[in-house]
């Protein structure tokens, strides 16, 4: 299991986000996490990277234990992340937005970058080579020059993707990436997440969008931070629960 | 043949900044054989600290935080640089150097509580860390001087307006390239993108905390340096000098000139410490003109005073283009 969660718990006052939440990941498939609004699909992405604290539970990623660990430090392990409201770095150009991205690999020390040695000019130009090659991929090299805040929303999402995968990750998660896009861009967006699967990426994606499960190799239900169905997209698609829980009882056969 | 002797117009444009550069450090490293009076050098001497402290603030602010403290940690460095002096008898050329380290080490110990805070906490929050600085130069007794001012602090050069005046133009420029390359280096680039973004920032894997925190230091390791030069040059200290006001007057030297560019807090600065000095008769009001300008600047030009010579071209062309409509509608 590539990533595991135990137990995972987190609790907003009186109201419980996630509740005793277990799930795995398998290395190199691509996880749907599907679930009506407000179920805690996104809270259990923050509780994973760490932009919130956890009230009980454990996470493991590639065997090591990240269960409390910050941010930037779930990032260095190799695990990169998009956002459902997607921030960007607004005022930075597209190629700005990736290169800045890749603060990990290769990383410059604080003296080479200050006094700009061989070494740092090396790994810059070395970055710049590969946001190219990462634009390229998502199809976002025709804008580079453009500021991220001008572009139109669907390639607003390509920059987040192309930012997480500026990382280098081993583990994507994806928030939503189709949601608010029309057709062309959805088609567009699932052939490069397949495209990036294709690369050696483990991905585990959040949407609402029933479109995503073609992609899917397995599915998790959640609602009210409890799983409620997992298995192949068919199972799933097929479960009584999880129809009770998108379409209400009348709807059950 | 024509077109290769011809420089074109873009051409000259591409010179006309570096050679306007280049006349005014001529102008500035020429100034005292020009006009050697001690009370314009002693201004310019001024200028130059105070472009020193204001633009290491602005260095701090690329990181999306805004400390109200600057003028508190400038007062920080010229007090560790004038006790030493005073107490030690230590020499300038190693008061100012160690002040300013001191300066940057309580920014960093300050910084770390407050490397949590944002926006308008953080601003609080150093505001009154500033506070309490002069409050604890109040309490000094002796030791700071308290409300009467720490005199006796060792002179560099004796009364010789020319050197203060060539050393701080010197170290001016050594600060002023240290810190613009400390903001176009990849440094600057993870500030600027955690100002922009701390969630996506940390998502990619930059330490938000440890860099606001070496924002902060850097910020003022230079402020204790300008504050120390300060020290050894007016040999005495009072703490008005770095109250709150002190620190206001930074805030308005970058607001002035523009907080988005690096030219900003130096145009800034020259502008609000030199022009009282050209309408003497005015002096008295100055606060109340200053703020008058701060505000005109504000509204009409957001990005500071550096953003008006685009704000004039774009005006200019907007205004040829209405007239070739006018001319085309009234046809």
């Amino acid at each position: 299991m590539f990533l595991e969660t135990k137990g995972l718990t987190k609790k907003f006052g009186g109201l419980t986000a996630v509740n005793q939440f277990d799930m795995y990941v398998n290395k190199g498939e691509i996880l749907g996490l599907i679930g009506p609004n407000g179920a805690g699909k996104t809270t259990l992405f923050n509780l994973i990277t760490g932009v919130i604290r956890l009230t009980k539970g454990q996470i493991i990623f590639d065997g090591k234990d990240i269960t409390g660990k910050k941010p930037h430090q779930v990032a260095g392990l190799g695990i990169g992340r998009t956002f459902q409201l997607n921030p960007l770095f607004a005022n930075f150009t597209v190629l700005q937005n990736v290169s800045a991205s890749f603060h990990l690999h290769p990383r410059s020390s604080l003296l080479d970058i200050y006094f700009n040695t061989k070494t740092y000019r090396r790994n810059e130009a070395y970055i710049l080579e590969q946001s190219l090659e990462i634009l390229r991929l998502v199809g976002l090299d025709k804008v580079e020059d453009e500021m991220a805040k001008n572009l139109p929303h669907g390639y607003q999402k390509m920059l987040g993707i192309a930012r997480a995968l500026a990382i280098k990750p081993k583990l994507l998660l994806l928030d939503e990436p189709i949601a608010g896009m029309n057709p062309d861009e959805i088609e567009f967006t699932m052939t490069g997440i397949e495209k990036t699967k294709q690369r050696g990426t483990t991905i585990v994606v959040v949407e609402h969008n029933m479109r995503i499960m073609d992609l899917c190799d397995r599915v998790v239900v959640i609602n009210f931070g409890h799983k409620i169905a997992e298995g192949l997209p068919k199972e799933v698609r097929e479960n009584k629960e999880v129809i009770r829980a998108y379409f209400g009882d009348e709807h059950v056969a | 043949m024509d077109m290769i002797e011809q420089p074109s117009i873009t051409d000259r444009r591409k010179w006309l900044k570096p050679s306007i550069l280049a006349g005014l450090v001529v102008i500035i490293a020429l100034m005292p054989v020009i006009q050697g009076s001690p009370y314009i050098l002693h201004i310019f001497i001024l200028t130059f600290i105070y472009i020193i402290a204001a633009v290491s603030l602005r260095t701090i602010t690329i990181s999306g935080q805004f400390p109200l403290a600057h003028g508190a940690f400038m007062g920080i460095g010229a007090y560790v640089a004038g006790m030493a002096s005073k107490w030690l008898g230590w020499p300038p050329w190693f008061t100012i150097p160690s002040a300013a380290i001191v300066t940057a080490g309580i920014g960093m110990l300050i910084s770390y509580p407050f490397s949590r805070l944002r926006a308008l906490y953080y601003a609080m929050g150093s505001l009154f860390f500033g506070i309490g600085v002069i409050y604890m130069v109040y309490a000094g007794g002796i030791w700071t001087g308290g409300y009467s001012g720490l005199t006796g602090i060792g002179s560099m050069f004796g009364s010789s307006k020319v050197a203060y005046y060539y050393f701080f133009l010197g170290l001016t420029m050594v600060c002023l390239l240290a810190l613009h390359r400390f903001e176009f280096s990849r440094i600057g680039i993870n500030l600027k993108a955690i100002a922009q973004s701390h969630l996506v920032a940390s998502s990619v894997g930059i330490n938000e905390g440890w860099y606001r925190i070496l924002a902060v230091s850097v910020g003022c390791f230079f402020a204790g340096l300008a504050g120390a030069g300060y020290a050894h040059y007016n040999t005495v200290l009072s703490p008005a000098t770095f109250n709150f006001m002190g620190t206001l007057w930074l805030v308005m030297y970058v607001l002035l000139g523009g907080i988005e560019s690096f030219a900003g807090p130096i145009i800034g600065t020259s502008i609000l410490v030199l022009l009282p000095e050209f309408a003497r008769d005015l002096k008295v009001y100055s606060p109340f003109l200053s703020a008058v300008l701060l505000l005109i600047v504000v509204f009409l030009m957001p990005k500071g005073l550096v953003s008006l010579p685009y704000l004039i071209r774009a005006w200019y062309t907007e205004r040829k283009k209405g007239k070739k409509i006018t001319h085309v509608s009234g046809n």
